[in-house]
């Protein structure tokens, strides 16, 4: 039935997009109300089907991401909107389906539009920053692919931690996770910041939520490797953080606290491996699960609306300085703003996982992502200082504002945990691996 | 019963006082409502009258729910010493409160006065009555905040009659001359000093005693102290009497007290001699009538302990007598022998350990009616004293006995209060210092001459110091520069009221059964030649009040030995050292951390990631290539490794 919903809402929202892309040739305004419709469409019948937490803030990040391209001007004008309103389709999709294929698709989906958009800037494309984009990005959806498939073949032994690797080493690439990340910080510095508003959040939702789905269905991953990612997150939360601190361009900064942020991400992915892959009692496996996607799907949500509201502050030249401040704040984890909720509930995680495993390496990264966050704060202040300045009734601002108020909902409701986990459940399905089962 | 009576009790002198408080801004109505505050106090005293004549009160707790999570409650514990203390507590500061309604009419600062006089006096009968040593605690911090408030009433410093000292003598750094708003802060930071390790004894008993009781008298204190072992014994008693030593002005806390003088006389009289000073040596009393040190012999610990206050209070009890003959300040005098006697209360109360009894335990009852009788003697005289600083406008002891006539009733009071307190025979005092001599004299048989021999010295000094407060004042102490004897009517009721209790006490000595062992005692023979050694020391003194020869030794006493260096420039040396090693430490932390080491480090670092940031992606290609390659190998290891 739901299955059903799905599948009508989704023909009728791409043909939307589409036919609103082939008007905007006439006249930009239909790309823009033929993505903004197609959005809404997709999000009412992910209500419907009972994900009603994850997809309210996909639509109001999606709706953000949407608005803000009306702050430049471009020669694909009009289709641009479609390409956003492409990803946030996929975005909610993910949820919607427990088989790998899909979750494949919704990660191409996701990934290729950003191809277009990373090329556009103001009047002209650039095909320099293209290339260096798509290289990685083509590697990097290739070795998440053969990963996934190596695992959903039912590998063993050698042939599943080769699996495991690829996954996370093609997520890694793919989001910008330190040492793979040397894209980033080119990338964000070079392109026009409203496109990176794009990349740097909605499009590091799918990847995140893919990787969790497959590795929450895949046990018996070796210790070892589940270990090897923790390296690699502790690596890149050190990478993105201390990097930060003295660099200059703000956009570089951004980039730097992107590489920081995936790192944190990645430690949910190791509380999620060690749960499945090590621990036995039932109860506390779904807690952590629980607690990590929790934790995973809040930072998320943190990091697009905070990136989402700088980058539109640098296209703007300035923002309100109050509105950055709070983004700041939720950044570094103060409570009770979205970003404080992300980081708490992973941190919950790693230690029911360290508690139920008996693993003791994941109490020192909780204690590494910790300290992180304190790292982080000279940098996320500085650039709410020097980005701040008097409020302006533009595009920019509203978009800010609109931004600071999604950091600033965990305030007026009770939302992180009274909405989700009832949510959580449909991302927590296991994707059928057709041959992991026998 | 009438529980009714505690909130009326500790309340309505609060309440009161409030009024006057309230009306601050208004002259003309802050002057007719001091009455109002000393009728507060008035019903407290009738209520305290009511607890001691009702038997069925006596000896029972009262409880009332507080902090339930704690298991701390409000209780309160009439028992021979509560209900007694609390007359003598109200009784003193009501009449002393009729005496500051002529004392204090033409103040400045009306409305500060009362309220703090009033909050003062509900303190202390909080501290009398609490059971719960958090309760009594409550009271105490009171009790601080009270006498800073009013050491410190005269806050413009600009009188200086309100003065203690010598003005502009110094001796090296040390200036020897105090006005009253230093008083104030010598006051409460010595207070406080001692009341923060107390409070961490509380706690420290709370944590120790069984289901964590802090009522007094129902902490099974044998298997607390075995518990806590010798050490933890000795700690937490050694901080809880920090706060009595500190509050009772003990050696070498003592400097406070007199610089306290700088208050109004009335506030002398009622805080710094009767009530709020005696509360150290009160709640030492209290706690031993509860422990029954007597039955403890066994726990390790506690012997030293008592040895300690013993001799705490003993040499305390000698040096305000020797500093006090070195005195002509009338009320630094009275102050230092206010001192010499809660020295000889708290070393009474200390021999308690060596007594055996079969009821009462005499050293305790010894020093509790020592307490009772030094209470209106002592605030006779600091009420006399006033009555003189405002004839003569002068703190400095001067009067002859033509100034004596004209001050017939101050004079009569004098004679009475000193010749009643020093331990003249028969008078009031005599019969309780004969118990006192008793006492003392036991412990001579347990090995321990000096205690005996340091009490002699002091009650032989004590006496000396009073006769001379008498002479100086009434004989021979020169024509005064000033006189101004009429009127004042109030004043003279007050300390005439004050002196007539002492004849009291003496009846009450003779016809009450608890008493007895006092006239026995003061029957024997040592205790009479000890009585007659006292009586000629003071008619020696009364004649002969100042030798020029020793004028170099005086002046060393009136400087009460350099003891305020230790205030005034050794304890202010520490701390400003302390707050530069702080300093130093300080600055080298925020070297490391935030100026140079750690920001130089992550500079480093950071510039070192960005390094790799060349911009040419075929260097990018052969890095991401590189680590992807590498973490595939390690990943096909692990795969292969068992």
């Amino acid at each position: 039935m739901t299955d059903g919903i799905w599948v009508i809402a989704g023909i009728v929202s791409l043909l939307i997009l589409v036919s609103g892309a082939v008007l905007s040739y006439k006249d930009s305004r239909f790309g823009l109300i033929s993505a903004i419709i197609a959005v809404i469409v997709a999000f009412i019948a992910s209500s419907i089907t009972g994900s009603f937490g994850y997809v309210v803030f996909v639509l109001a990040i999606s709706l953000l991401n949407i608005f803000s391209l009306e702050a430049m001007q471009n020669d694909i004008k009009g289709i641009d909107y479609g390409l956003v309103g492409l990803i946030a389709l996929a975005t909610m999709f993910i949820l919607n389906t427990d088989d790998l294929a899909y979750v494949l698709t919704a990660l191409v989906i996701v990934s290729v539009p950003t191809y277009i958009l990373v090329m556009l800037r103001e009047g002209a494309v650039d095909v320099e920053i293209g290339v260096k984009y798509i290289v990685f990005m083509v590697f990097a959806t290739v070795l998440f692919l053969i990963g996934a498939i190596i695992i959903a073949s039912g590998a063993e032994g050698i042939m599943l931690t080769l699996g495991y690797v690829m996954l996370v080493v093609g997520l890694s690439l793919e989001v910008g996770v330190a040492p793979l990340h040397e894209w980033v910080p080119d990338v964000f510095a070079a392109a026009d910041p409203i496109p990176v508003s794009v990349i740097a959040s909605i499009a590091k939702i799918v990847p995140f939520v893919a990787a969790f789905r497959i590795l929450a269905s895949t046990p018996d991953v070796e210790i070892a490797a589940i270990s090897l990612t923790a390296v690699i997150a502790a690596f890149s939360m050190f990478v993105g953080n201390i990097g930060a601190l003295t660099a200059r361009e703000h956009a570089r900064v951004l980039a730097y606290s992107t590489v920081a942020n995936m790192g944190y991400m990645l430690t949910c992915l190791v509380a999620v491996s060690v749960s499945v892959s090590h621990v036995s009692v039932s109860h506390a496996h779904k807690e952590v699960q629980m607690a990590a996607l929790l934790g995973g799907v809040l930072l998320l949500f943190a990091n697009a609306a905070g990136k989402i509201g700088f980058f539109n502050a640098i296209k703007g030249e300035g923002a309100c300085s109050p509105l950055l401040y709070t983004l700041s704040f939720s950044f570094i984890g103060v409570p009770p703003l979205l970003g404080f909720w992300g980081k708490f509930f992973i941190l919950i995680s790693l230690v029911s996982a360290a508690l139920a495993a008996q693993f003791h390496w994941l109490y020192w990264l909780a204690g590494i992502l910790v300290l992180n966050s304190a790292v982080s704060i000279p940098y996320y202040i500085r650039l709410a200082r020097e980005l701040g300045s008097c409020w302006k009734a533009n595009i920019t601002n509203y978009i800010v504002a609109a931004a600071t108020v999604i950091t600033l909902i965990t305030v007026f409701l009770y939302i992180p945990v009274a909405w989700f986990p009832a949510d959580i459940g449909s991302i927590e399905i296991p994707i059928s691996l057709p041959a992991a089962g026998g | 019963m009438n529980e009714w009576i505690f909130p009326v009790l500790f309340l309505v002198p609060v309440l009161s006082s409030i009024p006057i408080a309230l009306a601050y801004r208004r002259e003309d109505i802050v002057r007719k409502l001091p009455p109002v505050s000393v009728a507060g106090i008035f019903i407290s005293l009738v209520c305290s009258l009511y607890i001691l004549f009702h038997e069925e009160f006596m000896d029972k707790s009262f409880s009332y729910e507080w902090i339930p999570q704690l298991g701390i409650d409000m209780v309160l514990r009439i028992d021979y010493l509560s209900a007694s203390m609390g007359v003598i507590t109200a009784l003193i500061a009501f009449i002393i409160a009729v005496y500051g309604l002529d004392y204090m009419k033409d103040d400045y600062r009306l409305p500060w006065y009362w309220f703090f006089f009033n909050l003062f006096t509900a303190s202390m009968l909080l501290v009398v009555y609490s059971d719960n040593l958090f309760l009594l605690f409550v009271g105490w911090e009171g009790l601080g905040i009270a006498s800073w408030g009013l050491i410190g009433h005269w806050y413009r410093d600009d009188d200086d009659i309100t003065f203690v000292g010598v003005p502009e003598r110094r001796l090296g750094p040390l200036k020897l001359w105090w006005p009253p708003s230093l008083g104030g802060w010598r006051a409460i930071s010595t207070i406080r000093f001692g009341d923060v390790p107390m409070f961490l004894a509380i706690a420290a008993i709370w944590m120790l005693s069984e289901g964590h009781n802090l009522n007094i008298s129902e902490i099974d204190w044998e298997s607390l102290f075995l518990k806590a072992g010798t050490a933890g014994t000795i700690i937490i008693f050694t901080m809880f009497l920090l706060g009595l030593f500190t509050k009772s002005a003990q050696l070498p806390f003592s400097e406070w007290l007199m610089t306290a003088m700088t208050g109004p006389t009335t506030v002398s009289a009622l805080l710094h001699s009767a009530t709020m000073v005696a509360a150290g040596a009160f709640v030492f009393i209290k706690v031993s009538w509860y422990i029954k040190p007597w039955h403890l012999h066994d726990v390790p610990g506690l012997e030293f302990v008592y040895m300690f206050v013993l001799f705490v209070g003993l040499i305390s009890a000698l040096y305000g007598a020797l500093v006090a003959t070195g005195m002509l300040e009338r009320k630094v005098l009275l102050a230092a022998s206010t001192m010499s006697s809660l020295g000889l209360m708290f070393g009474t109360a200390a021999a308690s350990y060596w007594i055996h009894p079969d009821g009462i335990n005499l050293a305790l009852l010894v020093a509790f009616w020592y307490m009772a009788v030094h209470a209106f003697a002592k605030a006779t005289l600091f009420l006399v004293s006033g009555h003189l600083i405002h004839a003569t406008h002068g703190r400095f002891s001067e009067g002859d006995s033509e100034f004596a006539m004209k001050m017939k009733p101050a004079f009569a009071a004098t004679v009475i209060a000193t010749t009643f307190l020093v331990g003249i025979p028969p008078l009031t005092a005599y019969w309780v210092k004969s118990a006192m001599d008793h006492v003392f004299e036991h412990l001579i048989e347990h090995g321990m001459l000096l205690p005996f021999l340091l009490l002699i010295s002091a009650s032989l000094c004590y006496s000396a110091i009073l006769a001379r407060f008498l002479s100086l004042n009434f004989f021979r102490g020169g024509r005064p520069h000033h006189e101004h004897v009429e009127g004042c009517p109030l004043m003279k009721l007050g300390y005439l009221m004050m002196v007539s209790v002492v004849f009291i006490l003496l009846y009450v000595i003779f016809t009450h059964e608890e008493t007895h062992e006092f006239v026995a005692a003061g029957l024997a023979l040592s205790s009479m030649a000890v009585g007659i050694a006292v009586t000629i020391a003071y008619i020696g003194a009364v004649f002969k009040p100042r030798i020029e020869t020793l004028s170099k030794i005086g002046t060393f006493f009136n400087d009460r030995m350099l003891l305020p260096a230790l205030n005034d420039v050794i304890s202010p040396a520490i701390g400003f050292s302390v707050a530069k090693a702080v300093n130093i430490g300080n600055r080298g932390i925020d070297a490391f951390c935030n100026t140079k080491v750690m920001p130089a480090l992550f500079d480093m670092m950071s510039r070192a990631i960005r390094a790799i940031q060349t911009g040419y992606l075929k260097d990018y290609t052969k890095i991401v290539l590189g680590i992807v390659m590498f973490f595939l190998i390690m990943g096909a290891l692990w795969g292969v490794m068992p």
